[in-house]
């Protein structure tokens, strides 16, 4: 598949015209638009001449418009408009109507001119009816065919004069003009409405039916039950006709519904993939024809015309001709194909009426083919050859299908290469394969090696996935190439960048692969256009697409799963800045910039159908401004504040508290903090938790006296039906602090109660410095000993113990070992005692430990540091370990190596200030030159007076520490 | 009340596939079809443009911010076949590092739990995973879980950082023993769990429920509890939520949240873990919530229907 810039010949616009139809006469000289207020009729040798025009008075637009196919009447028209057909002469740069056709009862839906009898008529209408008129005779048809459905479209056969075809909704039905009364064939062929209906240009009984369905389907009608195959199409298709030259058709979406504005050329012997997209009108292609061709000239031309009011020309050289004929395929055909080659140079000139067997059997093997495609094995090497893109410069392949091997010769600068690709016999499943150097390759031996083992790798990945090699095989070894040739001169282009190519590409015919939205994007998801997130801690940031940009298909229609449906969408322009008149030289220029991405200008965007105001009717009054101004494709982001839905409250966290030294009081001022948010039912929380940490309450430190308040009802088991409770609500913030509460509440037993100093309460501070006291280290130096487990200053049991510590009331480890270290009963009944009057389960910790650190990240996000580091400090596990710079210190006392501000050794504290010769506990510094140092405020005070080392060992601490 | 706090102009050239805010909430980055990343400044209700990142050569899918304790940092994945990551250093944003090891588009980048270090996962087209690990001095390990999804890969997510199985088999006292894990979903119509043992990695589960292209997964925050949830929605139209109570994590049991008409693009928890926010190709977000009888609810549908959100919403989209 192929989105090329197509080869453009030209581009006009006729911004008033508002034409609802075109038609081609069959000299190629003109092209008539057909506007509700005026018929204009374009010189197609010099389009850009202004049109003449032909004033009409209807109120009606002109639903079909069709020349007269015969050169002897080739200055005749007909134009249906409501119920009538109204015929016009053209002659001298002059037109006006010579005849009317009434008959119809109801809007005419189709008109064709026969091909056989220059004057003969024919129309279809809603009203059921299909006359024939003969157009000497405009009073009255001369024959009318009742189909009792109304009809859609009505076309003559093409090789027989009697044969007619017309479809009503999803069926076609095949008339012979002989016998009126009812139609000789019935064709089930959709299962949708029929929009498009085509007779094969040299078979008298094929034909090409596009419906609303989202498919093409090709029929012999005198198998009206088998349709001989069909191209799917990911949305419906409004007309598909067939090409003048051979195995062609060209399609178009449906326009009411669709942004697709391209057309797309398919190889009938292929129906995989197009061959080719005319990609360029922003809007919906109202019609298109072929321009019969001047004698001698090779290239087709396709006239299109589109509701972005212009008209186009294609030019389809011989090249793209032959991509529809597909040459290589048919050799598989070899038997049935060879017999046919004269045939198909005939049909080629669409000279005359050939034998319908040869075409019909072609078209017959087509199922075949479409099967192997879809079914999405590989191709065989015959097709990998006969599709393979390889418009590289520098680069000429000779294949050889038959015996299995390719030749790749190029040539950069000075190097020489000529490669030998023979493919296994299992190419491309799962066979490699080989590639050799012949001569007269010039590059160095390391450099074949290299290459051989890219691309062996190369083809590697390909054919894992039974899929073809060749071309990027051929890619990567001109890259290989240009890589080494461009060392010197900067970075070797990534084989993988996109857009530019490893070969400047020519500007026709750019990297078929590297097609956005192409079928080689199959397996890519079809991108979000709408998508939202919880962000931060009470957001939701979502988008949308704007409300300008409509899906195109039906809503019942589900948005498609894979990117590769896009292909059907090739807009042509990506940006919304577009350009209305580009020539083809300035198409290119356009396309080139401005992010040089010449290729991938099809967009998700094109998915969507893109609102513009006065399409039709404001164009007048607002003139140019309105309909150039930008579509925007970006909606607006938006930020919404959703924290109301959460179960926990930012106010809650900035007003909590929690002061161990006076539970109650902490218990009381959070039950307000809750009220005051509206939380009644934490509230109540607070105030059963201050009820439950009553002093009252405090159990015995021994065991035999009394059962702990822990083991009552009220106790241990109505927090843990709490902390069930919000656990089912997500509160978080309640859990946390729940926990770190009555983590606080203290044994009123230990010594270390709430007499004491507020830091000595907190068994913890000393160990886990980095929450509580970084911000007291300072300067380069600091004595803080994270997360070293030293073993802790511990008077509450004043045990010693051999594994990290008794970590206080904390640790599970605690109560494992616990039972097992202790020989002595009362110790251990001490211990279970111990573990009994806690209110929190301690074989929880580490969930209530992660409650905590949840609520910490929470507060963090919030910009709450200290809140959280005071709901850290009750976390019974170490933070992260510390991972700066650790210092290891000698005891001053003992000289064993210690680290942290006890010695492990002598149990006594590691260092002396150099100024008072106390201990130092808290916040120090020291000098990493020397080593001595001590009290920050010490330091602090002697260096604001001195340079040297209060130790007197003359070191200039100040200048030494600092890097 | 929800409040739209500020709406963002981003002046996107084509269709906006991501939006995402750091973590503190105070930046947003948008990526496009139009190929740039851009940073925004929304503090305040404020929109002032700080970077428009070009970089990459196709649309952009995905952006991802990582933990601030590594720096401003993002990462971006695109149709190119590249992930960047952008760093800012000195108020500038620049690439920090350039991953092309995918051969196909790549669709999603998630940075692991910062408990890791600094750790992205991709999920690409081609069908692999690859784990990018920064290892300092801009050295950048990767593991590459090859065909982690046949045809493709089209999401990741990282499981929270939280000690597995029994909560009290763990020794307290040291660094607990985080499992790195994360969940994928892929055009295999599967979601697959990953777990990382011994360096390396090795699919752990495999969950089945849905009949099309998982589209994306989300792996729930963690409030401490042992539930693990995940979401994950297809184009099916399914959104289904998994949950695995088992401390060995080997069963997951899907309850589906929803059918929707149009296939869905986006699942995403709220910080709680208690609100998914679902978001798809019928252009509206719905807001999903667990009851306390574990029945999830819509709760709000943002962009159209009822509720004080969508009438906000479209007020402000009527202004576009």
């Amino acid at each position: 598949m192929a989105a090329r810039w197509s080869s453009e010949n030209v581009v006009v616009e006729f911004r008033d015209a508002q034409a609802t139809a075109m038609s081609v006469d069959c000299l190629g000289l003109h092209a008539v638009l057909s506007g509700r207020r005026f018929l204009y009729v374009v010189n197609l040798e010099n389009p850009s001449e202004a049109p003449r025009k032909i004033s009409r008075q209807s109120k009606w637009d002109v639903g079909t418009v069709q020349w007269n196919p015969h050169r002897a009447q080739s200055r005749v028209f007909a134009a249906s408009s409501n119920q009538r057909v109204d015929l016009y002469t053209w002659k001298d740069g002059f037109g006006d109507v010579h005849a009317s056709l009434q008959g119809h009862t109801r809007v005419i839906s189709d008109l064709d001119w026969s091909w056989f009898e220059a004057e003969y008529l024919v129309s279809s209408s809603v009203d059921t009816y299909i006359y024939i008129w003969d157009t000497r005779d405009p009073r009255k048809p001369l024959v009318a065919l009742s189909a009792v459905a109304g009809a859609s479209q009505v076309k003559w056969n093409r090789k027989n004069q009697n044969v007619l075809a017309s479809s009503h909704d999803g069926d076609v039905r095949i008339w012979d003009r002989r016998k009126p009364n009812t139609a000789v064939e019935y064709v089930a062929a959709h299962l949708s409405k029929i929009h498009g209906l085509d007779w094969h240009p040299d078979n008298e009984y094929i034909l090409a039916t596009s419906s609303q369905d989202n498919s093409v389907r090709f029929w012999d009608y005198r198998q009206p039950r088998k349709c001989l195959n069909i191209l799917s199409c990911q949305v419906p298709v409004w007309k598909a006709r067939y090409t003048p030259f051979s195995h062609g058709l060209v399609t178009v979406m449906v326009p009411q519904l669709r942004r697709e504005n391209s057309l797309l050329l398919w190889s009938t012997l292929d129906l995989n993939s197009p061959v080719h997209a005319f990609v360029g009108h922003d809007d919906v292609v109202l019609e298109f024809q072929w321009r019969p061709q001047k004698e001698g000239s090779k290239d087709c031309q396709l006239v299109t015309w589109s509701r972005d009011q212009t008209l186009r020309i294609w030019r389809v050289d011989p090249q793209l001709q032959k991509l529809c004929a597909n040459d290589t395929v048919e050799e598989l055909l070899e038997g049935v194909a060879l017999s046919m080659e004269p045939e198909r140079t005939q049909s080629f000139q669409d000279l005359e009426p050939q034998q319908s067997t040869a075409p019909l059997a072609e078209d017959l093997h087509d199922p075949e083919q479409a099967a192997l495609g879809s079914s999405g094995a590989p191709q065989t090497l015959q097709q990998e050859f006969s599709l393979v893109n390889l418009q590289i410069r520098n680069v000429n392949v000779e294949m050889d299908a038959l015996n299995r091997s390719c030749v790749v010769s190029a040539h950069l600068g000075s190097h020489q290469v000529r490669l030998v690709v023979k493919f296994p016999a299992h190419y491309p499943n799962n066979a490699v394969p080989t590639f050799q150097f012949v001569s007269p390759t010039s590059i160095p031996s390391a450099m074949r090696t290299k290459i051989q083992k890219i691309l062996t790798d190369t083809s590697l990945q390909k054919v894992k996935r039974n899929q073809n090699c060749l071309e990027p095989c051929v890619r990567q070894l001109m890259s290989c190439l240009e890589s080494d040739m461009t060392q010197e001169d900067g970075p070797p282009a990534s084989p993988y960048v996109l857009s530019n190519p490893v070969t400047p590409a020519l500007p026709a015919f750019p990297r078929v692969t590297n097609t956005y939205g192409s079928y080689q994007d199959a397996n890519i998801p079809f991108p979000r256009t709408s998508g939202a997130r919880f962000c931060g801690t009470g957001c939701l940031v979502y988008f949308t697409r704007p409300n300008t940009m409509h899906r195109s298909v039906p809503a019942s229609e589900p948005t498609p799963r894979s990117l590769s449906a896009l292909s059907a969408y090739h807009s042509g322009v990506l940006t919304p800045m577009k350009m209305r008149t580009e020539s083809q030289s300035t198409l290119r220029l356009y396309s080139g910039s401005p992010t040089r991405s010449e290729k991938d200008t099809v967009s998700i965007s094109s998915f969507y159908y893109k609102e513009r105001k006065s399409r039709r009717f404001k164009t007048k009054r607002e003139g140019s401004d309105s309909s150039n101004r930008p579509i925007k494709l970006a909606g607006k982001v938006i930020i919404q504040e959703i924290s109301c839905l959460l179960p926990v409250h930012r106010a809650l966290g900035e007003s909590y508290i929690l002061n161990v030294s006076d539970i109650q009081d902490t218990c009381q001022k959070n039950a307000a903090a809750a009220l005051v948010v509206g939380r009644r039912d934490v509230a109540k929380v607070w105030a059963l938790a201050s009820a439950a940490t009553s002093q009252d309450l405090g159990p015995d430190p021994d065991p035999d006296i009394d059962t702990p308040w822990a083991r009552h009802p009220f106790g241990r088991h109505l927090l843990e039906t709490l902390l069930d409770h919000y656990s089912q609500m997500s509160d978080v913030q309640t859990l946390a602090m729940l926990c770190s509460v009555f983590r606080a509440q203290r044994p009123p037993d230990a010594p270390c109660g709430q007499q004491l100093p507020r830091s000595a309460l907190l068994p913890h501070h000393s160990r886990y410095p980095s929450f509580t006291s970084s911000s007291l280290t300072s300067g380069s130096c600091s004595s803080t000993s994270d997360s070293v487990p030293v073993a802790p200053w511990n008077p509450a049991t004043g045990r010693d113990s051999e594994h990290g510590g008794p970590w206080g009331e904390s640790s599970p480890d605690d109560y494992r070992y616990g039972n097992q270290a202790y020989s002595d009963p009362r110790e251990r009944e001490r211990e279970q005692h111990d573990m009994n009057k806690r209110l929190l389960d301690p074989t929880h910790v580490l969930q209530f430990d992660d409650f905590k650190k949840c609520y910490g990240e929470i507060l963090h996000r919030w910009g709450l540091k200290e809140k959280r580091a005071d709901v850290l400090k009750f976390t019974s596990c170490p933070p992260e370990p510390h991972k700066g710079i650790e210092f290891g210190v000698f005891c001053c006392h003992c000289r064993s190596q210690a680290r942290g501000t006890q010695c492990e050794v002598c149990r006594r504290l590691t260092f002396q200030c150099a100024v008072c010769h106390v201990a130092v506990r808290g916040a120090s510094n020291f000098c990493l030159s020397c080593g001595h140092g001590g009290h920050t405020s010490h330091m602090m005070d002697w260096f604001s007076r001195h340079d040297q080392c209060p130790a007197g060992c003359g070191c200039h601490c100040l200048q030494q520490s600092t890097y | 009340m929800v409040s739209v706090i500020n709406t963002v102009d981003t002046s996107h050239e084509d269709m906006i596939h991501d939006a995402q805010m750091d973590y503190y909430g105070t930046r947003l980055a948008t990526c496009s079809s139009d190929r740039t990343v851009k940073i925004f400044d929304v503090r305040n209700g404020g929109q002032i443009l700080v970077a428009d990142l070009r970089g990459h050569e196709g649309p952009v899918w995905q952006v991802a911010w990582a933990h601030p304790m590594y720096g401003n940092i993002l990462a971006s994945c695109s149709y190119d076949r590249k992930v960047i990551v952008w760093k800012e250093e000195n108020g500038s944003w620049d690439k920090m590092y350039e991953y092309t090891g995918h051969e196909s588009s790549v669709n999603s980048v998630c940075w692991g739990p910062y408990d890791f270090g600094l750790i992205l996962a991709c999920g690409s087209s081609d069908g692999a995973i690859s784990l990018l690990t920064f290892t300092g001095e801009q050295q950048w390990d990767v593991k590459k879980i090859s065909n982690a999804h046949t045809i493709g890969c089209n999401a990741v997510s990282w499981a929270p950082a939280v000690v597995p199985g029994s909560l009290v088999d763990q020794p307290s006292g040291q660094k607990p023993n985080y499992v790195k894990r994360f969940v994928s979903g892929g055009c295999d119509n599967l979601v697959k769990l990953w777990k990382e043992e011994d360096g390396q990695w090795k699919e752990d589960q495999k969950l089945e429920a849905h009949s099309d292209w998982v589209r994306d997964v989300g792996w729930a925050p963690s409030i401490g509890l042992p539930t693990s949830t995940i979401a994950s929605c297809s184009q099916d139209g399914r959104v289904f939520i998994w949950t695995c109570e088992d401390p060995t994590g080997n069963t997951w049991t899907p309850k589906l949240l929803h059918k929707f008409a149009d296939v869905v693009w986006h699942v995403s928890w709220s910080i709680t873990g208690n609100i998914l926010a679902v978001s798809g190709g019928d252009n509206k977000v719905t807001l999903w919530k667990e009851s306390m009888d574990g029945q999830w609810a819509c709760i709000s549908d943002v962009s159209k229907g009822q509720g004080a959100v969508s009438s906000i919403t479209d007020t402000q989209q009527s202004e576009q």
